[in-house]
C-alpha cells in the first residue's frame, strides 16, 4: 500500500519538533536542568534492576548455593568423621589400658612420640554380612586398605576403635578378615595374672568366643566379668591386649569347662579399621 | 497500547545491546548505532506515516535510556522519520543495495552528528569513515539475513 507524503501540516509539525528537540539539546548542554530527571531515571533503573534480580536470580542462586553448601557440608562431615575415626584408632594404640602403650618394642614400631605417626594402615570396610555375623559359623569381613603399600598384609591384625576384630587371611582385590568369632578362628588368651592360658575359639555367634579347658589342669578360679588378654603365643597377635570379659561359665563335666567371653570390639561398629603387622 | 509497550520493550532491549557492543567496537574505531537503525527500520517498514510526535517521543525516550543529551536522538529521529516518510514511495523503486546505502549513510550521519555534540574536542574522521563502511556492511548483512529469514518468525509491530 502506498504511503502518502507528509502534508504541509505534518511538515510544520516536524519542523516544530525538530526546533523543540534543538531547544532541549541546547538547554541540556548549557545547563543542568534535566539532571534531576536523568538521575531519577538512573535510580529507577538501578532499583528496578535490583528488584528484578532479587525476584528472579537470587532465589535460584540461593537454591544453588544451598545445594552446594549442603554437598560441601556432607563432604566436610565425612572428612571430619574419618579424621575422628583415625584419631580414635590412634587413641586406641596409645591408650594406657592396652599393650601398645606398655610394650616398648611395639611402641617403637608404631608410635613416633614427636609427631604421633603410627605405622599402621587405615582400612575401610567394604563388605560384611551382618546376618551371617549374627547367625552362622563363618564370620568374614572384607576391607580395603587406604594407601596400599607393597607390604604383605596376610596375618596382619585388624582392630577398630574398640579393640581387636580379627586377622587378615587372604588378599585379593579386597582383604579378607577372619573375625575372632568365626568358628575356625582360635585366639590364645590368658588372664592378667598369667596363671591361666587357653585357646578361645570363635563361637559362631556375634561378639562371643568360647574357651574350653580342663579344670583339673588349670586350677585357677575364673570369675564372671574377669578380663581376658591376648597371650601372644600364636605369633599373630601381640600379647596383653584386652580381648573381652567372662560372660558365663559352664561346667560340662569334671574334665571340661566352657567359658563364654564377650568381646570388647564389634566389627559392625564403624567403617574404619587399623591394620597392623606385628 | 500493547503494540506501544512492545515497541518500547524492543527499543530498550536493542539499546541495551547497542551500549554493550559499543564498548567492543570502539576499540576498532567503529560505531554502529543499533537503536537508531532499528527505529529507522521500523519507520521504513511501517504501512503508514509515523507521526512527528511519535518520532519525538521515541527520540526523547532513547535519550533518557541511553543517558545522552536530551534532544540529540530526538532531532535525528524526527529528521530521519521525515526523510523516510517523504521518500517512502520512492524506496519501493530502489534496489536493496540503494536502500542499504541510504541507511548506512544515515547511520554514519547519526554517528557524525552525535560525535559533534558529545565528543567535539576528540572528533575523529577515522571513526566516521570506518563507521560508514561498517554501517553499510551491517545493513547489507541485515538485508541478507532478512531475505532468508522465515516470514512467520518476523515480529509484527
Amino acid at each position: 500500500m502506498a504511503r502518502a507524503a507528509p502534508t504541509p501540516g505534518q511538515k510544520l509539525s516536524f519542523i516544530f519538533f525538530i526546533i523543540l528537540g534543538s531547544l532541549f539539546l541546547y538547554i541540556d548542554i548549557t545547563s543542568n536542568n534535566f539532571q534531576s530527571i536523568k538521575n531519577g531515571f538512573k535510580s529507577f533503573k538501578i532499583s528496578s534492576f535490583y528488584i528484578a534480580k532479587e525476584i528472579s536470580i537470587e532465589p535460584l542462586k540461593s537454591i544453588v548455593n544451598l545445594s552446594k553448601s549442603k554437598i560441601k557440608l556432607v563432604e566436610e562431615n565425612k572428612d571430619l568423621k574419618e579424621a575422628l575415626e583415625i584419631s580414635y584408632l590412634n587413641n586406641y594404640l596409645v591408650s594406657k589400658e592396652n599393650i601398645f602403650f606398655k610394650d616398648q618394642e611395639i611402641i617403637k614400631k608404631t608410635h613416633n612420640e614427636n609427631n604421633y605417626k603410627f605405622e599402621y594402615d587405615i582400612a575401610y570396610l567394604r563388605s560384611i554380612d551382618p546376618n551371617m555375623y549374627k547367625c552362622c559359623d563363618k564370620h568374614r569381613m572384607f576391607i580395603e586398605i587406604k594407601q596400599n603399600s607393597d607390604n604383605l598384609y596376610v596375618e596382619s591384625i585388624v582392630f577398630n576403635t574398640e579393640g581387636l576384630v580379627g586377622q587378615i587371611i587372604d588378599e585379593n582385590k579386597f582383604y579378607e578378615v577372619l573375625l575372632l568369632t568365626d568358628i575356625s578362628h582360635s585366639l590364645p588368651i590368658k588372664l592378667n595374672s598369667s596363671e591361666f592360658f587357653c585357646n578361645a575359639k570363635g563361637s559362631g555367634r556375634s561378639e562371643y568366643i568360647i574357651c574350653s579347658y580342663n579344670p583339673l589342669v588349670w586350677t585357677e578360679e575364673i570369675k564372671k566379668n574377669q578380663i581376658f588378654y591376648t597371650s601372644g603365643l600364636g605369633g599373630i597377635y601381640p600379647k596383653d591386649i584386652e580381648v573381652g570379659y567372662v560372660s558365663s561359665i559352664e561346667n560340662i563335666d569334671s574334665t571340661q569347662t566352657k567359658i563364654k567371653i564377650k568381646l570388647l570390639a564389634n566389627p559392625l561398629n564403624g567403617n574404619m579399621f587399623g591394620v597392623l603387622k606385628y | 497500547m500493547k503494540s506501544l509497550l512492545k515497541r518500547l520493550f524492543l527499543i530498550v532491549f536493542i539499546n541495551f545491546i547497542d551500549q554493550n557492543i559499543a564498548f567492543l567496537f570502539s576499540k576498532i574505531f567503529i560505531i554502529i548505532p543499533l537503536t537508531f537503525l532499528a527505529f529507522s527500520f521500523y519507520v521504513y517498514k511501517s504501512d503508514k506515516n509515523i507521526s512527528p510526535l511519535e518520532a519525538f517521543s521515541f527520540g526523547l525516550f532513547v535519550d533518557l535510556i541511553s543517558d545522552s543529551y536530551f534532544g540529540l536522538n530526538t532531532i535525528i529521529f524526527c529528521l530521519t522519520t521525515y526523510l523516510i516518510n517523504q521518500n517512502a514511495n520512492s524506496f519501493k523503486l530502489f534496489s536493496y543495495l540503494q536502500i542499504c546505502l541510504f541507511f548506512g549513510l544515515s547511520a554514519s550521519t547519526y554517528v557524525g552528528f552525535s560525535q559533534l555534540i558529545i565528543n567535539l574536542y576528540d572528533f575523529s574522521y577515522k571513526t566516521l569513515l570506518l563507521s560508514l563502511f561498517a554501517n553499510i556492511i551491517f545493513c547489507f548483512f541485515v538485508a541478507l539475513v532478512a531475505s532468508y529469514f522465515p516470514k512467520k518468525l518476523s515480529i509484527k509491530l
